[in-house]
């Protein structure tokens, strides 16, 4: 519990500033919708461009000049914020220990490393669970003056969702490498470059059908917006899918940090 | 039973040497020095004991339960000083001791207010805003505030300026005479002399030596230097003598055996300067085996 609370303590920080990069991006994303909103002279121009470049940014999927077109392309980015974020709270929160050599006055305290795991990881989940929640109240707040309608609420709703399945994954992909790597100094770094890989592999996906297989491989396809938006609901195998690459990263997370000589 | 009970204990990082095959044990209420150059092995021991690392083979039981599958029930009863002390940058001392406090069962507020006194420690500044001694005092406070059964010291003097490591040497003794086990790490020889009734001498990562303070005292050289004109190391023939060296009137060597016979041999001559020291850890280990 005290390890669990000073880890909350210790991220307040980093939660803010993300929490603060977010609000900014929903606010200039909002303010630029305001562009595009109800105007068909945008949408004309939006059909003369390359097919294959609305593709890549999920614009086709939309229609840009309704809300739920326009937070459907933003989804993206959203996740992309989530992603990075809890990638670097699930690496940071065990690796940390190592890099500010703390690490010979934590775990010589007389708790065993599951328990250190335990309580770090359920801090940097509450982190996330907050995230998300800022990213669902200040978009409601964002969109009010264009009166959506209920539609639009259960979209967004079921985007948040998706979000934060998108956070849990990355969250135990980063806490798996904090566990795990021996250059504890890189284990942020190498969590924001597979998000990156992961990210253009979902483009790529889409742009070229013989890529097509990369779906699995990305998580940001598993819940797709355009597709999120077609069948109102997550997809089911895709949350098995994710479910199960959870699992196996906290379990390995447990078993590497329990088996391997702390670095000091 | 042994309080530390070690037995063929090895350790490899990878293919880097940590320690080979050290055997070694420590009765219930010793002081017990731990005496290596730097790089011998002496912090890795340690480490393994507190289960930070695990062993390549052999095996370590504390409190006669075995450090890999015991160790949060082992470190219950455990303070370590490590040698470098870090910790969380942006936590208060207070705050610092009172969670390493909350760890251990009891109530341990008034030893923490009456060690941090002794060690004249400001509880209300910032880890980061501390000098290197100051660090090092905090680790003496967060080690000790919970009574532990069994300390290990890891080089615990460096850094701590001469009155402070008096207090320190007292509260160690102190903690000793309650009847704590004092695992007792460091590479100058004269403060394990101070403090230990038994030492394990570690080089290269292997025992080198286990005796009584003593016994070690007794076969203990001293480095003597005389500085007179016309000096010449035919002066100094006595048993005992080794390592005769000369250089600008200066003649260095080492000495083992009674002083009286090398201070007889000195009035004799017209000296200028004269110095008996002790030898330094490295010396001692290269006349150790001769």
């Amino acid at each position: 519990m005290n390890i669990f609370l000073r880890e909350l303590r210790a991220n307040l920080k980093s939660l803010l500033i993300w929490s603060a990069i977010i609000i900014l991006l929903i606010i200039m994303a909002v303010a630029k919708y305001s562009a595009f909103a109800g105007d068909p002279e945008m949408l004309k121009m939006l059909d003369s461009m390359p097919p294959a470049l609305l593709d890549a940014l999920s614009m086709r999927a939309f229609n840009l000049t309704t809300i739920s077109g326009f937070y459907g392309v933003m989804f993206i980015y959203f996740a992309l914020m989530a992603a990075i974020a809890a990638a670097m709270w699930g690496s940071d929160i065990i690796s940390k220990e190592e890099r500010d050599k703390t690490v010979e006055f934590s775990l010589v305290l007389p708790i065993s490393r599951s328990r250190v795991i335990t309580a770090k990881a359920l801090a940097a989940l509450v982190n996330s669970i907050l995230f998300v929640l800022v990213t669902w109240g200040v978009s409601l707040l964002a969109v009010r003056s264009y009166k959506p309608d209920q539609a639009f609420y259960n979209f967004l709703a079921l985007e948040i969702q998706a979000m934060f399945v998108i956070e849990l994954i990355f969250l135990a992909i980063g806490l798996l490498l904090g566990c795990a790597m021996k250059q504890y100094k890189r284990s942020g770094s190498t969590a924001v470059a597979i998000i990156l890989t992961t990210y253009f592999m979902s483009i790529m996906a889409v742009m070229n059908e013989k890529l097509d297989f990369l779906k699995y491989l990305t998580p940001f396809k598993y819940f797709d917006a355009g597709e999120l938006f077609r069948s109102g609901q997550l997809n089911g195998a895709y949350l098995a899918l994710s479910a199960a690459i959870i699992v196996i990263c906290v379990a390995g997370s447990y078993w590497i940090y329990n088996k391997r000589d702390l670095y000091i | 039973m042994g309080i530390i009970e070690v037995s063929h204990l090895t350790k490899y990082y990878g293919k880097a040497r940590g320690i080979v095959d050290v055997s070694f044990s420590e009765e219930e209420g010793e002081i017990f020095g731990f005496i290596g150059p730097n790089g011998a092995g002496k912090s890795t021991t340690i480490r393994l004991l507190l289960s930070l690392i695990h062993p390549t083979s052999g095996s370590a039981k504390v409190f006669g339960k075995d450090v890999t599958t015991h160790g949060p029930e082992i470190r219950r009863e455990i303070g370590y000083l490590p040698s470098e002390v870090f910790y969380y940058e942006g936590m208060k001392v207070i705050d610092l001791l009172k969670y390493s406090a909350s760890f251990y069962a009891g109530d341990h507020t008034k030893r923490l207010h009456e060690l941090s006194e002794i060690m004249e420690l400001e509880l209300n500044r910032r880890i980061s805003d501390l000098s290197y001694g100051n660090k090092k005092k905090v680790g003496i406070v967060q080690g000790l505030l919970h009574s532990p059964k069994l300390l290990f010291l890891d080089e615990p003097t460096s850094g701590l300026d001469p009155l402070m490591q008096r207090k320190f040497f007292d509260l160690i003794r102190a903690e000793n005479a309650r009847g704590v086990t004092v695992f007792f790490s460091s590479h100058i020889l004269g403060e394990v002399q101070r403090l230990c009734t038994r030492v394990g001498i570690i080089r290269e990562g292997k025992i080198a030596e286990i005796s009584d303070i003593r016994t070690l005292q007794q076969n203990n050289y001293k480095k003597v230097g005389v500085t007179a004109a016309g000096v010449s190391p035919a002066a100094f023939d006595l048993p005992g003598v080794t390592n005769v060296q000369t250089e600008n009137g200066t003649v260095r060597f080492f000495f083992k055996g009674d002083i009286n016979a090398v201070l007889r041999k000195i009035s004799g001559i017209q000296v200028t300067d004269v110095t008996i020291e002790e030898p330094t850890l490295e010396e001692i280990f290269m006349h150790y085996y001769e």
